[in-house]
């Protein structure tokens, strides 16, 4: 007995050595990681190249896809758009991987999406973006516009909101929620008057962007806190941000050090998840809005189990430089995992890897039951899927104070609100 | 409960209905039927949150002192909802008390009765926090709270704490109110609470039917240069009669003037204080580059070094650190102190990234600075891959997301004097910058070591041959100015994000502040550090642009040091040249 | 600062050596790996990336020939390098045509950004005529005019370095605006077609890789030649003992304004030629250490060298394309350890280690001086006052 377990084990550790090695086109696909993992967009990828290395680990101990295990090539972007297109071209010409998930900010995918059209490949793209593209190369579980910014100003106008300040680092993103937003105020009868932060307008006077925007990494924002202060002198104001990440720590900062609060002048901010908060000086923060397609908070079972599992995968993984304690989950991190999932689905529905049959099924609308709630694939490459309004607490995590259910993503906004 | 007082209420939406229904409950002093810990509990266990918000609205006008006690738990989700369960029961509002016993359960009382809570035996029950859930709060909740609090808080003794619901009261400009301003202006003993009545009261007559008392109430404002009073002007000048309009209209003028004046002001003290973040950065660089000659690309990370000792000292201060660097364990237990013993973590930090930040420099300088003395450019380029390496090491040691640094309680209030804000974060950078370039220029210039500093830096091998042990100096300063850093790093940990890449947000900033100042010379620093402040944020002001300013600025310094290429402060140092 | 090229002993064979080394690298840049690539033996992948090294290379050439042979370390060269990018960034966004996602004949951001026609001085670069002259004219033009500044007030050393990084770092910012109706952060990508070739084709790619090729090679003898004539004497007198040259009656500031000039040049070639390779220009390129990079390969590679930097910019981001993938964590403490090791240990790169072996094997003291003194000691001192 215990001669045959030892060679049954023996034989399997072996087994386990030179698997890597030489199973390579039998019984696995090879699905491309490319985040950054290093320089400035770290910080937040980092979270999803952990969670999708989880997935697949969830995925190959349930028997893989279509019965190959999935084997992740990661990469590292370094917060290097060229470098992206390089990463993108290596995943998808050397590696020939099946399907590739990635990219966090706008500029990566601008980067790469030349590179995924070339090969047809396939990215899932899972982080809140500014629409105005709609790639057949691109499956976006990424949350558009219509599923943030417009439900938070539905929110704001039910509290009796009138005064409304943009505010957004200066890159395509808040520029187009802003564009979209100014329409959609106007379209429900704020005056313009009361819509802060300032317009730019071309020869014409047409407007072309609206809102205050400052530079990725600055850092002192003395002067547009007092100039908020006295936008909500009057009352009723509230502040729509679109900062990113690094820049809202000194922003609240000096925020919170002016005696604005939630309370006389909320902040919604729709680049904050649980996971950014980790670096966010919470007691300043308390009471302040977050708008995503997922809360940790959320209560249903799938998504107990997801952070179950999640956390203790996270206490035996061995991969380098993983941060195991105090980890949270958002939405970014629950969009990879439902992207990986419905992959799944449209490959096994298919019966295939390749990505023409791929996208068809993805199209034709395959649904998952996610952690954060349903989600179900569009035509258009995008998914329907509910939106929450939360609450920030001392603890980092979001009170869910309003849910919309099924949003349809929809990339082309800008135009489509009229003024009253 | 409250169906039986109507009043005539304008139709400035639910929530001045609801105030003024209670002000006029405070008004006649009228008393509730119901104790108020019984509504609190009712409102506790309500299923509806509009249900919730009624209740705790109905309690306006008592100054029972458990009020405020019982609502700030509930705020800070400190009472708990139990369900009994055998047998099932109704919800019951329970609070726990003294300390949790070795089953983590604690003593419950309960919120209606203020008597334990009994189980069907009639034991007192002992509960733990997963067998209660804890009771939430919402927006709207807390605002009826905040009404409830706030006229408990017009009596109240704290003048702070009197102007905000005197302030809100203005804003909400409902006429119903104006009596008990009016009844409370004539007795208010303080002079800013007196103001914020003066304020308030206007802006209500603005909405009187009266044209005589709308057009005073506005001409009131203009002598107020009330800045809030700004969008219900506007409404007036829209909607108002012409003479209204015209007064409301000449009112804004005024306000506009004053806002004027009070911008200018602010600006000067913005810029000041973002001329003593960027001295605090720049100093230690203005020692090692300036006086040195070494130019450390590192710089940015000794900040970080410091920044992240706050970080670790703080936790020591409240619940201990688990660290995982390269899948080592690391535990760092801590004291759990909190409130001001947990706020003086600061005082503590202080030191102890001046240290931390100056033990790296001493061992950044022994290990490769001291080989590149001779070769200024290439300690450039060494140093900027000792900033990568120490990028990455941060980055795999706390994690490649920020973390997070609490600002003490006496660091995050503010000082609003002629509606200028003075955050107290930023009153005391000022202080700190002054108090670093007092310490150094003490160091350089009254003791025996800054002797030695001066002399190694104005002729390295004249003060060799005069025995001087260049080496130690040499070891001795790069540790002080990376030290400099370091405290650098406590201070901005107040201010901005604390991450492996903060660094690099300060780094060209503080080469030009140094070299704006002139290399080698501490003044020439002190004088560009706060000159560029002033103008950054004066273009800030005046562009309303934070970019183009920024842009102005290195264009202005680009062009400033081709009119004075050694800087402000030419400096007699052999080390730059050649 | 530096040793003068070439290196002395048997000076005959070694510059035989070196000439057939040279044409031996030219051939294999320039012919054999594109026909290794037509025959299949390289892929597409690898050309491409070569290709973006040589680029890399270009400007390792242009900061070497500034700090190498004229003791000017300029932290502005990926400005011009990026500048020449979006030169020919702007003529491809016109090549895009109607093809962008609003199927508009205007770039995609211009159309995000409410214009309805193109603004004026977009209109020009529908000529590849009009935007290579751009991408010679406007990096000189703006190195014209700083140069001429800051050379006229004798700003040298570390202030040269400093100013010229807050010139990049000042132009970066502007860069990321939206309003300079550049792209903004999101820069120019989704190319197309270049001279009516379609970008997508293997083809096309092997043509911008002979193209990149042949300018490296070009790039090197120019500044080869240049640096062997009277010029690079003076030059190198410069990066020595600036005082001296200004005695012996040379306008310094003007040999160093036309290096300048000539290096932004080059740079900008350097980067005309990445952007079609590598698909996207965004601001991020002129970021303040993307010029610390390319200072850092030419350090690695061999400063004063020309073939260093070379050598240094293919074989550091050869490496970074492989620790990339293999080792994402750590990949940053090994670039950054090695430019430390280069630095304290290898101060004449790459380039460098044979000499260094060579030295390593005569240590005995003979009447000729070592063959590398420390890099540090001013040795060409005495060659000047000659």
């Amino acid at each position: 007995m215990k001669l045959r377990k030892f060679v049954a084990l023996t034989s399997l550790a072996a087994a386990g050595l030179i698997l890597p090695a030489t199973a390579s086109a039998a019984d696995t696909v090879k699905v491309g990681v490319l985040h950054s993992l290093s320089g400035t967009m770290a910080i937040s990828e980092t979270s999803l190249r952990d969670v999708l290395l989880f997935t697949f680990d969830e995925i190959n101990a349930k028997g893989g896809v279509m019965g190959k295990k999935i084997e992740p090539v990661v990469v590292d972007g370094a917060s290097n758009w060229p470098l992206f297109a390089e990463k993108a071209k290596q995943l998808l010409e050397q590696d020939k991987c099946a399907v590739v998930f990635g990219c966090w900010t706008s500029v990566s995918r601008k980067s790469v999406l030349p590179v995924f059209e070339k090969n047809n490949g396939l990215l899932f793209y899972p982080v809140q973006y500014e629409g105005e593209e709609e790639s057949q190369n691109v499956f976006y579980t990424a949350e558009a516009v219509n599923q943030q910014a417009t439900p938070a100003v539905d929110y704001y106008l039910n509290a009796g909101k009138k005064k409304f300040y943009l505010l957004g680092s200066d890159y395509v993103y808040p520029q187009t929620t802003n564009l979209v937003l100014l329409e959609y105020l106007l379209s429900k009868g704020v005056p313009i008057e009361n819509i802060g932060g300032g317009f730019k307008k071309d020869e014409s006077g047409k407007i072309i962007s609206a809102g205050k925007y400052t530079p990725f990494g600055h850092t002192d924002y003395q002067q547009i806190v007092s100039e908020i202060k006295q936008f909500a002198a009057g009352g009723k104001a509230c502040v729509i941000s679109t900062l990113n990440g690094d820049t809202n720590v000194p922003f609240f900062k000096e925020y919170a050090a002016s005696g604005l609060t939630a309370e006389t002048c909320p902040v919604v901010s729709f680049s904050i998840s649980e996971d950014e908060f980790r670096g966010l000086p919470a007691k300043q923060l308390v009471g302040q809005l977050g708008c995503w397609t997922y809360f940790q908070s959320i209560k249903s079972k799938a998504n107990t189990k997801f952070i179950t599992d999640f956390k203790a995968w996270l206490k035996k993984s061995d991969v380098t430089g993983i941060v195991k304690d105090g980890r949270v989950t958002c939405s970014p991190m629950v969009l990879s995992y439902d992207g990986v999932y419905l992959w799944k689905a449209a490959v096994e529905k298919a019966k295939s890897f390749e990505v023409d049959a791929v996208r068809k099924e993805l199209q034709g609308g395959l649904s998952f039951d996610g952690p954060g709630g349903k989600v179900t694939t569009q035509k258009n490459m995008h998914l329907t899927k509910n939106v929450y309004i939360g609450e920030t607490k001392a603890d980092g995590q979001f009170k869910i104070l309003k849910t919309f259910d099924g949003v349809v993503g929809e990339p082309w906004l800008k135009g489509k609100f009229k003024a009253k | 409960m409250m169906n039986h007082q109507v009043t005539k209420a304008p139709s400035s939406g639910k929530l001045s209905l609801l105030l003024g229904v209670l002000l006029s409950w405070w008004l006649i002093l009228g008393a509730s039927a119901a104790p108020p810990r019984e509504v609190i509990a009712n409102a506790l266990v309500a299923e509806d949150v509009a249900e919730q918000a009624k209740l705790v609205g109905s309690l306006a006008g008592q100054a029972d002192p458990l009020i405020p006690q019982l609502l700030a738990k509930w705020k800070e989700s400190e009472i708990y909802i139990y369900e009994p369960t055998e047998p099932a029961g109704p919800k019951v509002a329970v609070l726990f008390v003294g300390e949790k016993d070795a089953d983590d359960k604690f003593a419950a009382v309960r919120v209606d009765t203020g008597e334990p809570l009994k189980d069907k035996d009639g034991k007192p029950m002992r509960l733990t926090t997963d067998e209660a859930t804890s009771a939430d709060t919402d927006a709207n909740l807390r605002l009826a709270m905040k009404v409830v609090l706030d006229l408990i808080a017009v009596a109240d003794p704290d003048p702070a704490k009197r102007l905000k619901v005197v302030q809100q009261m203005g804003l909400d400009q409902d006429l119903e109110k104006l009596p008990a301003l009016e009844v409370r202006v004539a007795g208010e003993p303080d002079a800013k609470v007196q103001r914020a009545l003066k304020e308030a009261i206007a802006l209500l007559q603005l909405k009187s039917e009266d044209p005589a008392k709308q057009i005073a109430a506005a001409k009131t404002l203009a002598t107020l240069g009330s800045i809030p009073a700004q969008d219900a002007l506007k409404t007036v000048a829209r909607e108002g009669s012409p003479p209204v309009a015209a007064a409301a209209n000449a009112a804004l003028a005024e306000i506009a003037k004053h806002l004027q004046l009070v911008n200018t002001y602010g600006t000067v003290f913005r810029g000041l204080s973002l001329g003593s973040v960027l001295l605090v950065i720049a100093i230690g660089l203005a020692i090692t580059f300036g006086l040195m000659g070494v130019i450390n690309m590192a710089h940015g990370e000794l900040i970080a070094v410091g920044a992240y000792t706050t970080y670790m000292v703080q936790n020591v201060f409240g619940p201990g650190l688990a660290l995982s660097p390269f899948g080592m364990k690391l535990h760092l237990p801590g004291f759990g102190a909190t409130g001001a013993a947990y706020d003086a973590y600061f005082i503590a930090a202080l030191p102890l990234s001046f240290l931390m930040a100056a033990l790296v420099g001493l061992v950044l300088e022994r290990g490769i600075i001291q080989f590149l003395y001779r070769r200024p450019l290439e300690s450039l380029l060494a140093t900027w891959g000792v900033s990568l390496v120490m990028q990455q090491l941060l980055r795999l040691t706390f994690g490649a997301n920020n973390v997070q640094v609490d600002s003490p309680a006496w660091l995050s209030g503010n000082w609003t004097f002629f509606d200028v804000i003075f955050g107290w974060n930023r009153v005391f950078v000022i202080g700190f910058a002054i108090a670093i370039i007092v310490g150094t220029h003490l160091l350089l210039t009254k003791t025996h070591l800054g002797l030695l500093i001066r002399a190694v830096m104005q002729n390295r091998q004249m003060a060799a041959c005069m025995g001087v042990p260049t080496e130690r100096v040499n070891m001795l300063t790069f540790a002080f100015g990376s030290g400099l850093a370091g405290l650098a790093g406590a201070f901005l940990s107040q201010l901005g994000n604390v991450g492996p890449g903060m660094g690099q947000d300060h780094i060209v900033g503080a080469f030009m502040t140094v070299v704006v100042g002139g290399v080698g010379s501490i003044f020439g620093t002190v004088i560009s550090a706060l000159g560029i402040g002033v103008v950054d944020q004066s273009f800030q002001q005046i562009l309303g642009n934070p970019v183009l300013g920024k842009i102005l600025v290195l264009g202005g310094i680009i062009l400033f040091l081709q009119w004075k290429p050694a800087g402000l402060f030419v400096t007699k140092s052999r080390s730059l040249e050649g | 600062m530096m040793t003068p090229f070439p290196p002395p002993t048997p000076k005959e064979i070694l510059a035989r050596l070196e000439i057939f080394l040279i044409c031996a690298g030219s051939l294999l840049l320039v012919v054999f790996l594109p026909l290794l690539n037509i025959s299949g033996t390289i892929d597409n992948y690898t050309l491409n990336l070569w290709g973006k090294y040589l680029c890399y290379g270009i400007l390792a050439i242009s900061v070497d020939l500034l700090w190498g042979y004229t003791g000017l370390l300029s932290l502005g060269q990926a400005l011009f390098f990026s500048l020449g990018g979006y030169m020919m960034g702007m003529y491809l966004m016109r090549m895009i045509g109607s093809l962008g996602q609003y199927k508009k004949p205007m770039p995609d951001f211009l159309v995000f950004l409410g214009w309805t026609e193109l603004p004026t001085f977009w209109k020009p670069f529908d000529s590849f005529l009009f935007a290579a002259i751009m991408i010679v004219l406007l990096p000189s033009i703006i190195a014209l005019v700083f140069g001429y500044l800051a050379f006229r007030s004798r700003i040298k050393g570390v202030y040269f370095s400093i100013l010229t990084q807050a010139l990049t770092y000042a132009a970066a910012l502007m860069f990321f605006r939206n309003d300079m109706l550049m792209g903004g952060n999101n820069g120019f990508t989704d190319f197309k077609f270049i001279l009516g070739q379609n970008l997508r084709e293997p083809a096309t790619q092997r043509g911008l890789y002979i193209a990149t090729a042949v300018l490296t090679v070009g790039a090197f003898l120019i500044c080869r030649w240049l640096t062997k004539t009277k010029f690079g004497l003076v030059q190198r007198a410069i990066r020595d003992s600036e005082t001296r040259v200004l005695f012996s009656g040379y306008a310094a500031a003007n040999y160093k304004l036309f290096v300048f000039v000539l290096c932004a040049v080059l740079a900008a070639l350097g980067g005309a030629l990445y952007v079609p390779q590598v698909g996207i220009i965004n601001p991020s390129e002129m970021w303040p250490d993307k010029s610390l990079e390319a200072v850092v390969w030419c350090a690695v590679g061999g400063r004063g060298t020309l073939v260093g930097p070379i050598i240094g910019a293919v074989s550091v981001n050869a490496l970074k394309s492989w620790a990339t993938t293999e080792y994402p964590d750590l990949w940053l403490i090994l670039l950054g350890g090695l430019f430390i090791l280069v630095v304290l240990f290898l101060p004449k790169g790459i380039v460098g280690i044979p000499g260094m072996i060579a030295g390593a094997f005569k240590r005995a003291p003979k009447e000729e001086a070592p063959a590398e003194p420390a890099a540090a000691e001013p040795i060409v001192k005495t060659e000047a006052e000659a």
